[in-house]
This record gives C-alpha cells, structure tokens and sequence, in this order.
C-alpha cells in the first residue's frame, strides 16, 4: 500500500526513524545503516521551536492564486507574516511584482472547541471561495482541529463539488509529530493527492497539419530533456537561476516544483523525464510518488552547495541522460573559474574555526563548503538525523582534523550556549532565528538559510565567501552587543555537561 | 468582514500575546505549556510584524517550552510541566517565570496552577496563567497576563501613595512602538510630578512592579486593551483607573494630562506649566516646517487603518493636530459591541474632521468602504478626487495606497517594512517624529 491511500502523511519518526535528540562525534555518525539507528534520547527540558506548520505554509504561501486557509485558533499561521516577506520577495522576483499571500484562520474560539467546527469551516471555504476566486485552496489543520475531532478531509469532500478551487486538504496538528519535516510529507500528500491531474486537459486530436505534427514532437522531444527540480522553500530565485544555468549548459530544462509554481501547472511535473532533489530531506515522500503512479524517474543524493557537491550533483544528472562527457567539460571549467576567484578571500579564511546549525543536510554540506574555502570545521548541529545524509558524515569524517562533535537538536540553544562556550569558533552559521546565541557572545555570525541570498552551486560558493570576506572584516556588531546582551542562562549551566539533559525526558512518564 | 475566517489575522493569539509580555517584563521568562511550534509561530509573527524585533532576553526560541507530544495529550502533561519547570529553573536565570498554557493544554485539562503553586512553595518566584490560544487573540492574552501579575505578583499594599501611578494599555510587539510608546506616555506623566511604574519599559523593575498596588491611579491609555486587568486590579487592590486613548501628539496629550490631573487632583499650576511646556515645544519646533507645509501643499486626505488604539489615536492627531482630512478610519480588531461603542464615542469627540469608523478585520475589504464613502469617479469631467491621499496603516496597506496612488506610512501591526527599536509617537515631542515620518513618505522622491 502507498503512503498516499492513507488519508494523512506518516510522521518521519516513524517512516524513516527520525531523532532529534543526540549528542556524537562527527566519525561515528555516517554509514552506519540504511535507516537511522539510533534511539531518540529525548530531552527533559526543552526550548520552544516550530512545528510542521510553519514549514508547510512557507510552501503554500508562495503558490500564485492560492488562498491558504488556516482551520485552528488564531495564533496557528502567524508566522505566516515573517513568510510574506519571502512570498513577496519571490513574486518580485519571478513575476515582477510583490504580492502578498492571503492567509485566513477560522480563528476558533470556545465555542467552536466545544461544539466542533467543521460547519464554520464549510462555510469559510464557501466565503474564500466566493471573495478571492482562486484557483486552489490549501486547508491546513492546527492542533485543535486534531484534538477536538474536526474531520477536514469529509468536509473537503463535501465541499468540494460545490466550488470552483481545487480543495487541498494538508495535515499539521503540530503535536502529532516533533519531526517538523514532516510538513514536506504532509504538503506533497495534499499536493500528490490533489493537484497533479490537468485541470482542463486538450482533447486529444489526430494533427491536422504538418506544423501541429511538428509542434507535437517538439514538446515530447523537450519533455524527454525535462528535469524537475525541487524547491520546497530553501531557495531563492537566486539558487534557482543558478541551477537552471547550470542544466540548461547540459541541454537541459529545469520545471521548477512546487514553490511558486501555478497549482494549474503542477500535472507538469508527472510528464518531465527526471526528479532532481536538490536537498534529500526534502523530497523522497513525493519523488516514490511520481516514480510509482507517473514512472519519473528521480535522484535523491545530494544538495548543490559547495564546489565538490554541486559537481557530484551535476554528474549524477548528467549520467542519467548519458551526458557525462559533457558535464566533465562543464565542471572543469566552471571549478576552474571558481577556485581561482575564492582565492582573493583564503588569507582571512584560513585555519579559522567554523561552527554550524541548520537542517541536517544543509548543515553537512554547507560544512564541506566551509572546508573548501579553507575554515576548519569544529562542530555542527542538525535539526534532526535520520539515514539520507549518512554519505556526507563520511565525507566530513574523512577530512576532519579531529572527531567534533555533533549535536542533533530541535533549536535548543541552551546546549549551543554551552557547546559555544567551550569551542570559541571563529565564526557561526546558523538558521533562521539561530545566530542570536552565538551573537550575543560576540561571535561573528552569518545566516546559513535566506531565500534572498545566494547559497547554491558555483555561484552561491562564491557569494557566500563573498559575505563571509565582509563579515570577519567588521564583526563589531556582534562583539559590541556582546560587551552588553546577556543570555539567559545560569552560570552554572555553562559548568556542565552541555548534554546533560539528553535521555531525561522519560523520567517524566 | 467575514463571520467565519479572519484575512490575515492582525495579531497572534492569547498565548502569543501573553508571551511577548512576559518577553518584555523585566527579568520575565516565559514557560509554555505548549507544542514545540507555538514559540516558533510567535518568533515569526514578530519577525514579520514588530519592526524588526525579535524576542528579548529570553526571545523566540529560547524560551522554555514543554513541547508536548501525542503522549501527554493522551497521557496528560503535568508530570512533563513539572519536570520542565524543575529544569528552567536549574537552567535559565530570570526574575520571574510565567507558566503559560495553550490550546492543546486547556483542551487536554492539565492543571497548572497546582503545579505553579507547588513550586511558589518551595520559594520559587512563578506564576501561571490561562492563555489556551482558543481564548482570544493577543490582546486578550496581553490582558489575561497582566491579570495574573496583579492576582498573583504584586503585593498587597495599603494606604496608597500620592503621586503614584501605573500605566498600561500598550501591548509590548503588538505594537511595534511599544518601547518608544510607553517611554513617550511616562514622559508625559513626568510632567506632572508623577511617579510613573509602566512594567514593560527599560526604566521599571520587578521591585517597583511588586509594590505597583501602592499606586493612587491605574492609567490605560487604550479603550480595550488591558481594561479588563484594570477592573480585576480595582477589586483586588482597591486601585482606581482611569481609560485614556492614547496620546499621540499635542491636542491627546494635552487632554491626556488634564484628565490625569483632574482625577488626582494635581495643582493646576504644575498642569499648567506642563501643557504650555509640551506645546511650545511642539510648535516652536513645528514652526520650521511652515513654509514648505504651504508651498508643497502637503494636506492630506487620509484613511486609517489600525488596531484598536492606532485607529483613534492617528485619526485625532491628523484632524487636530496636522489638520489633515482622515475621512475613513477602519479598526481591524475583532470587538464586542461594548468596545466598539466606546471606540466609536472616542471617535465622535473628535474636532475638526468627522470621523467615520468602520470595524472591518479583513484587509482587502477596506477599499470596499472607502468607494461607500467616497465615490468612485462616474468619468464627469469634474470630479471631486481622494486625492492627495496618504494611507496610514500596517504594512498590508501598501496594496490599498497602491491601488489609490497614495504614499503610506506601516504603523500598526504588522509592520514588515520598517526597523523600529526606540521610535514612539505617544506625547507631544514625539508627535513631530510622526510629523516627520508621514512628510518623509510624501517628499521621498524629491
């Protein structure tokens, strides 16, 4: 049985053996099976982080003509306004004009705990429907919607007949799952489910004329060159471009999948002849999909940042459509072009240690960026370990000058205080909202994750040697802030183990 | 407006409310009694929304969260709040830790003011309160904290002592000028000789916060919020308040400190000495923008749009002060009936310029009441335009100025396009800041 004939996504901890909480160094981690081993020693004082919500309305929230109602209580989806900075961004970016997404809430209130919702969401979808005239609808369920019994997929079912936007049911009661990337499951689940037929198909006609015989042969001969590459949200148009350049030298064409795309367009991505990952915690869940029911191949292997991995990632590509030749005589040069402009910025890189926190594989392969551009890696957190990254524990494993640790954290950044504290890196890459610890300690930081900026393939290992150059030069706002921001933590945490709260979790059971 | 969704919700809910005012306390430190992503929602609403600014000392995702799973929904999660709360404070160092719950645990049943109250008798400095985000949105979670401090905080403290006050009514984050605003409205009460405890601001304490029940007046300058603390704190302290709008620029300043000064019975020389104060300044200040206020014809139309405090206060100081013409004001908070008359009885006071207020939660809808109220152009050759306009409101107008050709100024939440730290608009100086900052929109392209 497919994933899909559930009526919600699995949750990754039990999928795919998700953790979030461990502490290890960087040698033991990679190849140690095909599923993650290890056991989730889960912690018994924890700090706030994000749910699958938040990362699943950062995909909905770019898709054009797409209203994204939110059936929980009113704070479910405020974060939706750090996302309409990015919504906006984005649209500027590809269409020419920012726009803001239009997220709405059933706002449930007491009443609606006690006697269920589901009649005040029919009527909020029939209302949406009827005011903005999109073309899909995301219906995206809170916490409270899961605890009180609200059954969105019936009412779905029942709406859905009744108007014009194609209904997508997307499952998010935060406390389900602590694995927030299941949000990529849940939405590809609504999506796979729900918006990947063609909405008003051509019929099919023998050609009439030689010039629609022609037209017929040149789409299929462009399909068989089609690669779709994967964005769920970590990147910018910036990365994109970067990435589509990079195909299209191989004679290639990128189908850009899902974020801003138009829902109208997503039966494209069961026609392209390959899927290409470009970040493997994302994607597995949609790509067996489009693999079983459409027979689209896919890669699933490796994240296009630093020099090394973006020519691994290109090869792999390039050896599906038998191109590899091509691709040496591309990466050669583009690695030689590369390599000599990094070198203006080593003399300050050199030697200096780096410190890391993101989503596991952007955090592994940032880290080798690093090492390329001559930092020494001395430690690295990841949001959550499962088995995709193990290849890239090895690769750090082999080039690292000692076994650093890491630390496998939900945020948490008591344990990062701590860990800081004793390593005194150099310098700290860290996730949205995940720089402001190292910050206050006077620690030059840089954002690992910025849909802005640029990050991927060639020239994103450019730019960010570019902004790490600007940042080591002057980082005196971090160490002003430092002589006077406090954390706030006790003196004596800083005396303890940093993990000493690891496993402690099931004391309160 | 909708009866059954909100467009883009204005503000968090009472959890998240509640928490960016434990954020903003001094020495506070929130603990939720929350999923994982409630803190991380609340990280972004404010990223998004307050100008730029993040957290606190123990901001975002530093906060201590029990981050309850499946198990504790099915299990119940006090055994799990009590190990959380045993490690915060072995682990974060504050002041005063607030137990605060969410949707899950209200629905769930847990019972955290017994686990509050086991650890306020070992001597730990915490207390809890009920902010489940189904209980309304921030505001209503800013006013459920401040209840909990006046029940559970503050000491009892009798006879009162003359000159005292407190103040509250500004929603630290919920406003993204909350800092500037509350130094703004202290400033003022300064004026008079008072001794002013505002909670939120860098200039308060936890010490004077505890002994705020020695204080003669409660002042809330805002008609809903915090007006439910102020009533709790009067049956509970003995405590009289008093409900201002708030003062933005010279005419609800002025006003402001005469009705201060009557309910206290203040000398009317020191009053006075500091209304002719406040106002000199303000105009002798105002004096050099004469010329090119004239020459650049820089009066407006205008619409407002804001929440319940901003939609007031902007559309007074445009009619009074600037003597510009605000001809809609939208107030995009989801009221009683009680509060909305009270907004709208604020509003018809004011001179000049009519007011008309419509109560509208739902963005895209306000050009819908601005064509009600004034016409859309027939294509007769004279017709009498909106224009110049200027749109006041949070950053989701910029689509509305657009779609009228007018400049707009984000003040209310959210308020994505500007870095606000110390800026406030509340008293009479800080009326010329927003002098400044509606011409500056106008002239930008100069």
């Amino acid at each position: 049985m497919s994933c899909y004939d559930l009526k919600v996504a699995p949750k990754r901890e039990d999928r795919l053996k998700t953790c979030i909480a461990h502490s290890g160094g960087v040698c033991g981690m990679g190849g140690k099976a095909k599923a993650c081993m290890i056991d989730d020693g889960e912690r018994g004082f924890t700090q706030g982080s994000i749910c699958l919500l938040l990362v699943a309305l950062a995909i909905l929230d770019s898709l054009p003509e797409t209203v994204v109602l939110i059936h929980g209580a009113v704070g479910c989806g405020s974060c939706a306004h750090s996302q309409n900075a990015n919504a906006r961004s984005g649209a500027a970016a590809r269409f020419g004009q920012a726009k803001d997404a239009i997220w709405l809430s059933t706002a449930l209130n007491e009443v609606d705990v006690i006697s269920g919702a589901e009649e005040k969401l029919k009527s909020a979808i029939r209302e949406a429907d009827r005011r903005y005239r999109p073309k899909s609808m995301a219906v995206v369920s809170g916490c409270v919607p899961g605890l009180i019994g609200d059954d969105i997929d019936s009412v779905i079912l029942e709406l859905q007949p009744q108007v014009s936007a194609r209904l997508v049911p997307v499952h998010c009661e935060g406390f389900k799952t602590k694995i927030w990337a299941t949000a990529y499951d849940a939405v590809y689940h609504g999506i796979g489910k729900n918006l990947l037929s063609e909405r008003n198909p051509a019929v099919e006609r023998a050609p009439l004329t030689a010039a629609d015989e022609l037209a017929r042969v040149q789409e299929q001969e462009k399909l068989k060159r089609t690669v779709n590459l994967m964005n769920v949200s970590s990147m910018g148009r910036v990365d994109e471009v970067e990435l589509e350049r990079l195909l299209q030298a191989l004679g290639l064409e990128a189908n850009l999948f899902p974020v801003f795309a138009h829902p109208d367009s997503f039966h494209k991505a069961t026609r392209a002849a390959l899927s290409v990952s470009t970040c493997p915690t994302h994607d597995d869940y949609f790509l067996q999909q489009l693999q079983e029911q459409f027979g689209v191949p896919f890669i699933i292997k490796r994240m296009p940042i630093g020099i090394r991995n973006t020519s691994l990632w290109l090869k792999d590509i390039a050896a599906h459509f038998g191109l590899g030749e091509a691709a040496d005589r591309l990466i050669d040069a583009e690695e030689r072009e590369v390599r000599a402009a990094l070198a203006q910025f080593r003399p300050l890189f050199e030697g200096r240690k780096v410190y890391l926190s993101a989503g596991e594989f952007r955090a592994l392969v940032t880290a080798q960026l690093l090492e390329e551009l001559g930092f020494e890696v001395s430690g690295i957190r990841m949001f959550h370990h499962d088995a995709f990254a193990n290849d890239e524990y090895d690769k750090l494993a082999a080039t690292a000058r000692q076994d650093y640790t890491v630390n496998v954290a939900n945020c948490q950044p008591f344990e990062e205080a701590n860990l800081l504290k004793k390593v005194h890196p150099d310098l700290f890459l860290g996730h949205v909202n995940g720089n402001g610890t190292a910050a206050k300690l006077g620690i030059p930081t840089h954002t690992i994750y910025n849909t802005g900026l640029a990050y991927v393939g060639y020239r994103g290992a450019f730019e960010v040697a570019r902004r790490l150059h600007r940042t080591l030069r002057n980082p005196a706002f971090n160490r002003n802030l430092a002589a006077w921001a406090e954390l706030p933590y006790k003196a004596a945490w800083y005396a303890s183990d940093p993990f000493a709260y690891l496993d402690t979790r099931k004391e309160a059971l | 407006m909708s009866a059954h969704f909100i467009e883009r919700p204005r503000y968090t809910c009472s959890l998240g409310g509640a928490t960016f005012a434990v954020n903003a306390l001094p020495g506070g430190i929130p603990i939720l009694h929350a999923p994982a992503g409630c803190a991380g929602s609340f990280a972004w609403a404010q990223n998004g929304g307050s100008g730029l600014q993040v957290g606190g000392n123990c901001g975002p995702l530093a906060i201590p969260s029990s981050n309850l799973q499946e198990s504790e929904v099915v299990f119940g999660g006090d055994a799990r709040l009590r190990q959380q709360v045993e490690n915060t404070l072995k682990v974060v160092e504050g002041g005063l830790y607030v137990v605060l719950t969410s949707c899950v645990t209200e629905i769930v049943g847990d019972d955290i003011l017994s686990v509050v109250k086991d650890f306020r008798a070992e001597g730990a400095s915490i207390i809890g309160a009920k902010t489940g985000g189904f209980k309304g949105n921030a505001y209503h979670g800013y006013d459920i904290l401040l209840q909990a401090l006046f029940k559970d905080f503050i000491e009892a403290r009798k006879p009162k002592r003359r000159g005292s006050v407190n103040v509250w009514g500004i929603a630290p984050y919920l406003d993204p000028f909350w800092r500037g605003n509350l130094l703004g409205v202290r400033r003022l009460l300064q004026s008079l000789g008072l001794q002013v405890n505002s909670f939120f601001a860098g200039e308060d304490s936890l010490e004077a916060i505890r002994a705020s029940a020695e204080a003669e007046l409660n002042i809330v300058v805002s008609d809903v919020y915090g007006i439910d603390a102020a009533v709790a704190f009067e049956e509970r302290h003995g405590t009289p308040f008093l409900a201002t709008s708030l003062p933005i620029g010279p005419s609800a300043s002025s006003a402001f400190l005469t009705a201060v000064a009557e309910r206290l019975g203040t000398a009317e020389t020191v009053l006075d000495a500091a209304l002719h104060e406040g106002n000199r300044t303000y105009y002798k200040t105002l004096e050099a923008l004469t010329d090119c206020y004239q020459d650049m014809d820089l009066q407006r139309y205008a619409v407002v749009v804001g929440d319940a405090n901003y939609a007031v206060a902007l559309t007074r100081f445009l009619a009074e002060d600037l003597g510009w013409l605000p001809e809609l004001t939208v107030c995009t908070d989801q009221l009683d009936g009680e509060e909305q008359a009270r907004l709208t009885a604020r509003l018809d006071q004011v001179k000049n310029v009519a007011a008309n207020l419509v109560f509208e939660t739902d963005g895209s809808e306000v050009i819908g009441h601005l064509n009600r109220r004034w016409p859309r152009s027939q294509g007769q050759r004279y017709y009498n335009a909106f224009s110049p306009a200027f749109v006041l409101g949070s950053s989701f107008e910029r689509e509305l100025a657009q779609a009228i050709g007018a400049p707009h100024l984000s003040i209310s939440f959210p308020v994505a396009n500007r870095a606000i730290l110390n800026r406030g608009y509340t008293g009479f100086g800080n009326g010329l800041t927003l002098v400044e900052d509606l011409l500056s929109a106008i002239v930008n392209g100069r």
